[in-house]
């Protein structure tokens, strides 16, 4: 029998390491012979590069290599494609990517893009040759601001690319949705701004590469999320090498959230340099560059607008957004201010029209790629922040017309019109049940108290829905070994998600077995044939379906091992609950028992690689609320209390997925509050440390209640799982910006953008809540 | 960063001395804001002088009528102090808003207000106190101590010894902080001794400074709203990307009252 | 180039260091204790938080040659003979951990923070960690973790 179950709050096997100091991050790693390297950024936002001297550099004593972005082209280094899902715009259009070299060639085109890379003896001395490479740059004229980009007379990144613009992606029903909008009571407009923000996981990047002459195979040791995609880009597409012939390992990797998941211009600069210099290279990025050079999330300004009726029936609605992507075309870039940020436009509720338009911009900035979420809290926040927008301008009790509206469980299965397979939920009994526990009936008594107290008390309950993404196939490899020991290596990643613990809790329980037993391997390419890696809250949804056809595999294999040990038929032998038994005699044997046979009989019989593909994405959903006080004396925002009740299907592990909503919510929190990534015109970066960048400390956040409703498994996978990783980033920035909204609404404030700094609101209640909606997206649209 | 000599001598003297000696010298205290700089590049010495070695820096003596903490006692060790919490124990209360606990296991208040970093809260403390500032050459009152933006009246290779604050009737620091860092974005220290009040404003300019009109109200009736419709010209305060000078000018009353409210309430030592 | 002596993890220590070495380049690259760890530049984020004579300090925010003559403690240094000690396994527990690279901070910050105040509240708790960034936990767990630890130091 096994020691643990689907739906326990197994604890982590990770962490006895982690709590010890031994765990093994990229910098814990050293190679015999290592060199170091730095990489020479640009200073300025838009530059002509007009030549780089870097003989001073070459003759410091202890340096071994300086690049330059000219020899990097002349040693035939290829350029890293973009993988975004949507590559065709409005009419046909055909996306623009310009190449994306590793480092600029001749113009560098914003902060912190590579130029050079020196590789030395020890770190001084990489950092000390770093000044003195002389680069002769020309300052051009910068854009950062993406509106601004679109507008005519902008300075151009690229001179084949007019308006700057990537592409112009559109979806849903336009037709429909300005008819809506012509019959409608009302609509209702809004321009929004959801801030630039950057993930800053704990650990910065950093890769050790080495190249073994002999096989003529490199190793990369890397912190990324994605070691199979990743290394494909970096052979194929840079190196120009076969894929075997680089071996890509992630070790433990200090947190991610996205910012890791791209294929980033450092690693095949180290490989390369390993391979020249025939020793190790070992880069690791400081803070202070990763602001500048990790990829950024969020940055979009939109116009959203609701056809809504008298009594509160939602008619339309339409989101036209603009989103800078920074330079080029980073992994999957201009895919979130695109189809990411279309898909869950309207959320769980009926919305019989819907039509969204994306732009995806070159500016000035760092790279934009996947943050937590990546286009389903932009949409979120846009739907959501419309409904509490109109409801404000109409008068409408914003709880009550959400529930007029959600979609009613007996309208599921329901194509959404954004294209959304809304398989199964319950939206309104997640509503319910959020709203009970956040208990309203006290909301008057606590106002009360706040206002004894000076301070401004408000309340929001904001829903939402989500959907999975990431890579669709997932492999699990599970070995059995002769002395007791299980291995099972999985393509996708974890980076702090807990999948050392609840890939095995999900083997052990479906098998059987001893949970104790298995051997967990997970991100390194030689593991698994193939691997999803992270990304998309894939990870139970894919990864665990993995495992869990792996296991179910096996038991098929192992059943006429056990009918022989029964002295039975293999059609009469049932399995369950880690047994394998003949109803008829009433004999047993467990799944131990059988792997154990099969060491005698035959070893590697019962060993079994899965690879699991999913059909359709999943539809995570749930419901967040916030309470907030208001300091109108000077607009410091407390978050009094938070609740989330939240449907991830089947829950495998809740310690786990309360882990991932609690980090996603406080990661959303510090978005509506405090982080802000600004750039001045000229394309520097204003925000770039932790003394400007304001992360959420403990003092800053609040408890959060956090509840499951698994009451409708899906059925898109035969776990019934839905996702969890992302969810809580998804649900918090309206709960928290609209419950400030709702504090202020005795001043007459109806909107504010993200981040909510005192000052902010400290304006906004002096200016009674002056504001116009259509200042942001005037001329964009 | 770029490497240098190191000294750590036993007595002030020997401090002076090597300081004399070197070409570019640099006194190190509890190191939290000078080593940041140096490892971002921003300073570079040739010789770091380590007033950590000698004895009786750290002291904090209190008596009846003056708080004296030593140059190198820590901010840990001011806001722990049983001692000064009876004394003033708004600057207790200061020295536990100071950066985060680690920085306050290292940070002293000589290297704080030698900095006089414009965002930095002993600097408040000292002039609204009215403290007196000893040096190994001489004392300097807290009026003429702080000059401008990083700038103090400390001359080449003057070492702080200790800090001297007159024990007042009633005192608060009322700070509101800059969500990121942690600096005040504005921080207000009121004291009353008698009918003497003093009110002194980090954060918020280039430089700590006191608020004569507020002063003034508040001698003559010592309550939050005695300081109604008083105003801080804002042309010389901050604007950055955390607050504009107006927030920063508005921030200043808020807190100025809050302050007072806590002096009267909690302020008082004994 | 200075030489000091200190003990870490209550063993001597005695090493040639350069006046720029700081304390956490001396533990992680001259001690190989690499439990202690590097998030920033601008000493914010604590993952590098060791104890010198008993107080939390950050290690990238102190010239190693400063630690000379002192008593230096690290996550490695804390835990009993065999298993985790009260913090360690509270923060287990109550999932106080996920990525894992600001934990040793946590669990260094943690236990001076028990060490001055056995009895915290909840706030005290929270104001406590003001020095050590998390950016995968909300922090919830972690502060459940070292009230409950502090509950189990307590008896």
């Amino acid at each position: 029998m096994t020691d643990v179950h689907i739906g326990d709050a197994v604890r982590r096997v990770e962490d006895q390491r982690f709590l010890t100091g031994q765990g093994n991050y990229i910098d814990d790693i050293n190679m015999a012979g290592q060199a170091r390297a730095a990489v020479l950024r640009s200073p300025h936002g838009h530059a002509r590069i007009n030549g780089i001297d870097t003989s001073r550099a070459e003759a410091l004593d202890g340096v071994l290599l300086v690049i330059t972005g000219r020899q990097w082209l002349a040693f035939g280094m290829g350029t890293l494609p973009t993988k975004t899902g949507v590559r065709k715009g409005r009419n046909d259009t055909d996306i623009n990517e310009p190449p994306r070299h590793c480092m600029a060639i001749d113009t560098a085109r914003y902060l912190g893009e590579p130029v050079a890379f020196v590789v030395a003896e020890t770190q001084v001395i990489a950092n000390n040759a770093l000044e003195l490479i002389d680069v002769d740059f020309e300052p051009l004229e910068a854009v950062s601001d993406a509106v601004k980009a679109l507008a005519p007379g902008a300075p151009r990144l690229w001179d084949d690319i007019p308006n700057n613009l990537c592409i112009d992606f559109e979806l849903g029903d336009l037709e429909g949705t300005e008819k809506a909008f012509a019959e409608a009571d009302h609509v209702i407009t809004l321009d929004l701004e959801n801030n630039r923000v950057t993930a800053v996981p704990i650990e910065t990047r950093g890769c050790v590469g080495s190249y073994d002459a002999a096989t003529e195979t490199y190793t990369l040791y890397n912190a990324t999320q994605n070691v199979h995609a990743n290394r494909d880009m970096f052979a194929e597409n840079v190196l120009g090498i076969d894929k075997q012939k680089l071996h890509h390992v992630a070790p433990d990797v200090g947190g991610g959230f996205g910012a890791k998941n791209s294929a980033y211009p450092e690693p095949p600069m180290v490989l390369y340099a390993a391979k020249k210099l025939g020793r190790p290279v070992k880069w690791i990025n400081t803070r202070s560059d990763s602001f500048l050079g990790d990829t950024h999330g969020r940055g979009q300004t939109s116009r959203v607008q609701i056809a809504i009726n008298n009594d509160g029936t939602f008619l339309a609605l339409r989101t036209e957004t603009v989103g800078g992507i920074g330079a080029y075309c980073w992994t999957i870039g201009p895919f979130t201010p695109t189809g990411g940020s279309a898909r869950t436009q309207g959320g769980p509720y009926t919305f019989p029209a819907m039509y969204y338009r994306g732009r995806a911009v070159f500016t000035n900035t760092a790279p934009m790629d996947p943050y937590r979420g990546a286009g389903r809290p932009e949409a979120t926040f846009q739907t959501e922040r419309i409904i509490e927008y109109a409801c404000r301008k109409l008068g409408l009790d914003p709880v009550e017309t959400r529930r007029k509206n959600l979609m009613p469980p007996e309208a599921l299965p329901y194509m959404s019109p954004m294209g959304m397979d809304i398989d199964c939920g319950d939206f309104p009994l997640l509503f319910e049940r959020t709203l009970e526990m956040a208990a309203p009936d006290t909301f008057a008594a606590r106002a009360d108290r706040a206002t004894k107290a000076g301070r401004l008390f408000g309340f929001a309950i904001a829903p939402y829905l989500e959907c999975t993404g990431g890579a669709p196939k997932e492999y699990a490899g599970v070995q059995f070994k002769e002395d007791g020991a299980v291995t099972l290596a999985v393509g996708s990643h974890s980076t702090g998600m807990g999948h050392e613990t609840v890939l095995p809790q999900l083997l052990a329980a479906r098998l059987g077995i001893d949970f104790d037993r298995i051997q967990f391997t997970q991100a390194d390419t030689d593991a698994t044939p193939i691997g999803g890696g992270h990304g998309g809250s894939r990870g139970m949804e894919v990864g665990g379906n993995a495992v869990a056809q792996a296991a179910d595999e096996i038991i098929v294999k192992a059943t006429p091992l056990a009918a022989h040990l029964l002295q039975s038929d293999a059609a009469k032998v049932t399995f369950a609950d880690g047994s394998f038994s003949d109803a008829t005699s009433g004999a047993s044997v467990s799944m131990t028992e059988v792997i154990e046979a099969s060491m005698d009989q035959e070893p590697g019989f019962l060993d079994t690689g899965a690879t699991f593909e999913r059909g359709v994405i999943s539809i995570p959903n749930g419901c967040h609320a916030a309470t907030v006080e208001v300091d109108p004396d000077t607009g410091a925002i407390q978050i009094t209390g938070y609740w989330v009740m939240d449907d991830f299907g089947t829950v495998i592990n809740p310690l786990l997925a309360d882990g991932q909503v609690m980090g996603g919510i406080v990661q959303g929190i510090g978005q509506a509050l405090t982080e802000n990534i600004i750039y001045d015109d000229s394309g520097q970066l204003i925000t770039g440390s932790l003394m400007d960048y304001g992360l959420p400390r403990a003092d800053v956040v609040p408890n959060m209640v956090i509840d499951y409703y698994e009451g409708a498994p899906t059925k898109k996978n035969p776990l019934g799982v839905k996702g969890a990783g992302e969810a809580g980033c998804v649900g918090a920035l309206p709960a928290v910006v609209n419950a400030v909204l709702d504090a202020l609404k005795g001043h007459g404030v109806v909107h504010m953008d993200m981040p909510l700094t005192p000052e902010k609101v400290w304006r906004a209640i002096r200016d009674k809540g002056a504001h116009d909606p259509e200042a942001l997206m005037r001329d964009a649209c | 960063m770029e490497d240098f000599s190191y000294q750590k001598p036993k007595t002030v003297d020997d401090a002076r001395e090597a300081y004399s000696a070197s070409a570019d010298g640099l006194f190190l205290a509890g190191g939290q804001t000078i080593l940041p700089v140096m490892k971002l590049g921003l300073a570079a010495p040739s010789a770091v002088i380590d007033l950590g070695g000698i004895e009786g820096l750290r002291a904090i003596l209190v008596t009846d009528s003056v708080v004296s903490i030593g140059a190198m006692a820590t901010h840990a060790t001011v806001a722990a102090s049983g001692d000064v919490r009876q004394a003033i124990p708004a600057l207790s209360d200061l020295a536990g808003m100071i950066g985060d606990p680690q920085v306050r296991t290292r940070g002293t208040i000589g290297g704080s207000i030698a900095n006089n970093d414009p965002a930095a809260d002993y600097p408040a403390a000292v002039l609204a106190l009215n403290a007196t500032i000893t040096t190994d050459k001489r004392q300097i009152a807290a009026d003429d101590f702080f000059v401008a933006m990083f700038e103090t009246a400390l001359e080449e290779g003057e070492i702080i010894t200790n800090v001297e604050f007159p024990v007042a009737d009633a005192a608060a620091y009322a700070k509101f902080a800059n969500p990121a860092s942690r600096f005040a974005l504005a921080g207000v220290f009121v004291a009353r001794t008698g009918n003497s009040v003093r009110v002194a404003v980090t954060g918020a300019g280039t430089c700590v400074f006191r608020v004569a009109d507020m002063e003034a109200a508040l001698a003559k009736d010592f309550s939050a709203t005695a300081l109604d419709g008083i105003t801080v010209a804002t042309e010389n305060l901050n604007t950055d990307i955390h607050a504009s000078a107006e927030y920063r000018g508005h921030l200043i009353g808020v807190m100025a009252k809050r302050a007072v409210e806590a002096a009267q309430t909690k302020g008082g030592g004994k | 180039m200075p030489k000091i002596s200190l003990t870490v993890n209550n063993k001597p220590v005695t090493q040639d260091v350069e006046g720029r070495t700081l304390l956490v380049e001396l533990i992680r690259e001259g001690l190989g204790l690499t439990g202690t760890h590097i998030g920033c530049d601008t000493s914010q984020c604590g993952a590098c938080v060791v104890h010198v004579n008993g107080q939390p300090v950050k290690s990238c925010t102190m010239l190693a040659v400063q630690a000379d003559g002192a008593e230096v403690l690290t996550v490695e240094g804390v835990s009993p003979d065999s298993g985790l000690n009260p913090i360690q396994q509270a923060l287990h527990e109550h999932h106080g951990l996920q990525c894992g690279f600001c934990t040793p901070g946590m669990v260094m910050t943690a236990t001076a923070l028990l060490k001055n105040n056995p009895d915290p509240s909840e706030a005290d708790v929270r104001h406590g960690l003001e020095g050590n960034l998390c950016r995968c936990t909300g922090y919830q767990n972690i502060v459940e973790a070292i009230m409950a630890a502090a509950k189990t130091m307590r008896s």
